[in-house]
């Protein structure tokens, strides 16, 4: 009897030894994104090669950028187990109030700049309020906020467009560090440093525990609403960089920043492996994630496909990525 | 001899292991066999088996009914051959009533089109006439206990006139009064020519109940008995494979003098019900290095003190830590006065599934592992391959999930989490709920290293048996009050029973009498 036990404890081990390798590879959740975007790049770089020059590599990531910024604080809180709708419109709303306090109320370019980010993190504190303290499901506050913002947005705007911004607003939009834009190089910049905060901090570390299970965060002495407060408020405040980073590419407070972002967010960050659940998911995912989107919008057009037919692909990655991913926590749990 | 059921060389293999290898046992009709074996045994893979969960073709070997052959492909095949299987967790649709939670699936008569909500009840109610079971089937399902609702399962199953019943676990959640009335009930199903079988993991249950025994380990039937056979001694030892020497280690280290907890009218509101209390005015001290046991049946308010102190809910009443008095309004309250809790359910709020076993480790401990706010990596590995250790936690490495260990080493790794953070006080809610004997032993002789080194335990259980072995002292509660106290020496399980159930029956005679009262 003893001899029937031993030999069924290590026949598993005997197994995974061979695999080892390629299911560790596997396990690493960013490898497996990494493997479609590199396929669909090859994919288009071989129907049209231009589609790897670095004129298009450039215009790519000047495209993501925007998007991109907010990812980053969508991944945060879709960690923690929460999410938000409302991204777009306070990109929008942020960009307006911005535009607004320069041009109508003739403050100070920083001033200007400093009352968009506050307006962005006093919708985080609504939504985050509204949904911690009184219990609304975020979907619902955050479809709400959506409409309210996208409202107050076409209140102060009386829905035209604000210009002519100062001169420098529109000098920064232009300029080109390192051959891109300085959209691209914040969020290369912030991307890099929410990767290492959420990988090598203790805030990291609870964003994680706050999301995998609530009830054990709160054991363990750690408030899991304040920990899902900061990421409402995070981003909001990265929504509203975005949106004033779009006005000065554009040189305009257009009422219409932001429309429609808050579904290319969540796709991008979910394609990259982000759990809507909470719990998991990496920065450096969301990235890829994101990336993919933008190559196969980019890549459709370069082929001269119906440009309708980019949204559609879009949506179909977007399925097929959350599909694929629950696939891969069956077997890991089933292992 | 012709036997109802047969299970003839069943071998199932998932890769790289063999879960059952070339079991056989066939059960008699009008009886209850019983099924034995540690988790793990492969009595679950067995389960799916005969429920067409592992569909035929997947494994080798023949399940045969009536001495026929079955091919059993979903797990609707299994229910339409005959074989009536009650799962462990109860499944039942809160909303909805008895009698259409017994013919949920099955709602319209023969003939008929339209479901019939009076229909329905009627065939319900004489169905459940006929079997003895003493359910209402209009009422709703979500204001039964949670005995009632495995009743409630296990009418379904019957509904469809199944050849054999299976039960799984069915006790596992169950109090022990709950216990003894399901019993009752199934030895009247007997009565009546059902024939059962009977998983469990505890053997009190295969002696009182069980007419013939089978015993499975590491997936091989280790022994087979007929009750005249039956014995403790050998039945442990098939299961176990071994003698587990001393179960329940003895406690050498003496108790401090000095008091380290001491709970003052303690009352905690119903969680549910308005002006009720789950705990009403409990009152009681813990010296240093002492193991307190709460006892009391499921729902007397046991888990719901353990809570209260740690400030998982809301309560009045005062609570002094070493002579202080403290506010504790949460878990970080708690946590800075020295308290810790392990919870009743590990899988809901014990540890991230998710993560792996360093991060799960150092969760309570994080100040431990971080430099101004950044993880310090090395430390965080060092801390969790000690605890790996020191906890005799069975895992490839410290990065495996916990998700992916047994019951018992996820259970060490929850206890390595709240011990990493030097509690000085420890709740232990149901500490071996669903482990194997050799981790359970592993438990016991922690707790005792624990009060050796001065730390005073809480500890609550379901299994008197366990109890009354390892706490020094006990609070019997009942219907969320005190209903005795003793030492050690004056415990037994006929004096905690009878405090446990004592208060609930002079509680409802108190309520007779005032209702009686109102119609006079």
């Amino acid at each position: 009897m003893a001899v029937a036990a031993t030999k069924s404890e290590n026949r598993p081990r005997l197994g995974t030894r061979t695999t080892a390798v390629f299911r560790r590879l596997f396990s690493v959740p960013e490898v497996g994104v990494l493997i479609p975007l590199i396929a669909f790049a090859l994919i288009f770089y071989l129907v049209n090669p231009t589609f790897l020059s670095p004129a298009n590599i450039t215009t790519m990531l000047r495209a993501v950028a925007y998007i991109g910024i907010i990812a980053i604080g969508m991944t945060f809180l879709l960690i923690t187990g929460a999410f938000d709708l409302s991204v777009g419109a306070t990109a929008g709303l942020c960009a307006i109030v911005c535009s607004y306090a320069m041009v109508n109320l003739s403050w100070p370019i920083p001033l200007a700049v400093l009352a968009g980010v506050l307006t962005g993190a006093l919708v985080g504190l609504v939504n985050g309020f509204v949904v911690l303290k009184l219990g609304v499901p975020a979907f619902i506050t955050t479809l709400g906020m959506l409409n309210i913002a996208k409202g107050i947005t076409y209140l102060i705007s009386k829905g035209y467009t604000i210009y002519p911004l100062p001169e420098p607003v529109g000098v920064f939009g232009e300029a080109e560090p390192f051959g891109t834009s300085w959209a691209v190089v914040i969020f290369v910049l912030m991307a890099i440093a929410a990767a290492f905060v959420a990988t090598r901090t203790s805030y990291g570390r609870k964003l994680y525990v706050v999301g995998g299970n609530p009830e054990v965060a709160r054991l363990a002495g750690i408030n899991p609403a304040r920990i899902q407060l900061s990421g409402f408020v995070l981003v909001s405040v990265c929504a509203g960089i975005a949106g004033m980073l779009l006005m000065s590419r554009i040189a305009t407070g257009q009422p219409t920043i932001g429309l429609g972002w808050e579904l290319n967010v969540i796709a991008g960050v979910v394609i990259g492996g982000v759990s809507l659940f909470g719990g998991s998911g990496s920065v450096v995912g969301a990235v890829i994630g994101l990336l993919i989107m933008q190559v196969v919008t980019s890549g459709l057009v370069i082929s001269n496909v119906d440009p309708y037919w980019q949204t559609v692909a879009i949506g179909l990655i977007m399925i097929v990525a959350v599909a694929i991913d629950i696939l891969r926590r069956k077997s890991k749990s089933a292992a | 001899m012709t036997h109802l059921l047969e299970m003839a060389d069943i071998t199932k293999r998932f890769p790289g292991i063999v879960a059952l290898n070339d079991v056989s046992f066939a059960v008699q009709a009008g009886t209850i066999h019983g099924l034995v074996g540690e988790n793990g045994a492969g009595k679950s893979t067995l389960m799916k088996i005969l429920s067409g969960t592992y569909p035929a073709g997947t494994y080798e070997g023949a399940i045969r009914l009536h001495g026929k052959t079955l091919h059993l492909h979903t797990a609707a095949d299994a229910l339409e051959q005959g074989i009536g299987i009650v799962p462990q967790e109860t499944s039942v649709i809160d909303q909805l009533t008895v009698a259409e939670n017994v013919v949920v699936g099955k709602w319209l008569q023969p003939g008929g089109l339209l479901v019939s909500q009076s229909a329905i009840r009627h065939t319900v109610r004489n169905f459940l006439e006929e079997y003895d079971i003493t359910l209402d089937p209009a009422i709703s399902v979500s204001r039964l206990t949670t005995a009632q609702k495995q009743l409630v399962m296990i009418a379904r199953a019957l509904y469809r006139k199944p050849s054999v019943l299976i039960l799984d676990e069915p006790t596992s959640s169950l109090a022990i009064d709950e216990i003894e009335r399901l019993f009752a009930s199934l030895n009247v199903l007997r009565q009546k020519g059902v024939t059962t079988v009977f998983i469990t993991h505890k053997l009190t249950e295969i002696f009182e109940l069980t007419d013939r025994t089978t015993v499975l380990r590491d997936g091989e039937v280790a022994g087979e008995f007929d009750r005249s056979e039956y014995d403790q001694a050998l039945i442990i030892a098939a299961m176990v494979g071994r003698r587990i020497e001393n179960l329940y280690p003895t406690r050498h280290s003496p108790i401090g003098a000095d008091e380290v907890l001491r709970v003052a009218h303690l009352t905690v509101p119903h969680p549910t019900i308005a002006n009720r209390n789950i705990v009403e005015d409990v009152s009681f001290s813990l010296r240093r290095g002492e193991i307190l046991g709460l006892a009391g049946l499921v729902g007397s308010g046991r888990s719901e003190t353990v809570n209260a102190i740690i400030g998982r809910t809301a309560y009045s009443g005062t609570i002094s830590v070493f002579g202080q008095s403290v506010s504790i309004r949460s878990p970080a309250d708690a946590k800075r006065a020295g308290i810790a809790l392990v919870t009743e359910d590990r899988k809901r709020d014990g540890f991230l599934p998710n993560l792996e076993i360093r991060p799960n480790t150092t969760l309570h401990s994080l100040p431990q592992v971080t430099r101004r706010g950044l993880m310090d990596v090395s430390a965080e590995r060092r801390l969790a391959t000690e605890a790996v250790a020191r906890f005799n936690i069975k895992a490839q490495s410290i990065e495996q999930m916990v998700v992916s260990l047994s019951g018992g080493n996820q259970q060490k790794v929850i206890l390595a989490k709240v011990l990493m953070d030097n509690p000085q006080i420890l709740f232990l809610d149901e500490p071996t709920k669903g482990i194997d004997i050799g981790a359970k032993n592993e438990i016991y002789k922690l707790m005792l290293d624990l009060v050796a080194q001065g730390i005073s335990i809480i500890m609550i259980s379901s299994e008197l048996p366990e109890l009354l072995a390892m706490c020094d002292r006990f609070v019997v509660l009942a219907e969320g009050k005190v209903a005795d106290e003793f030492l050690r020496l004056d415990a037994d399980e006929h004096r905690v029973m009878l405090a446990a159930t004592r208060a609930r029956s002079q509680i409802t005679q108190a309520a007779h009498a005032s209702a009686s009262e109102l119609t006079a």
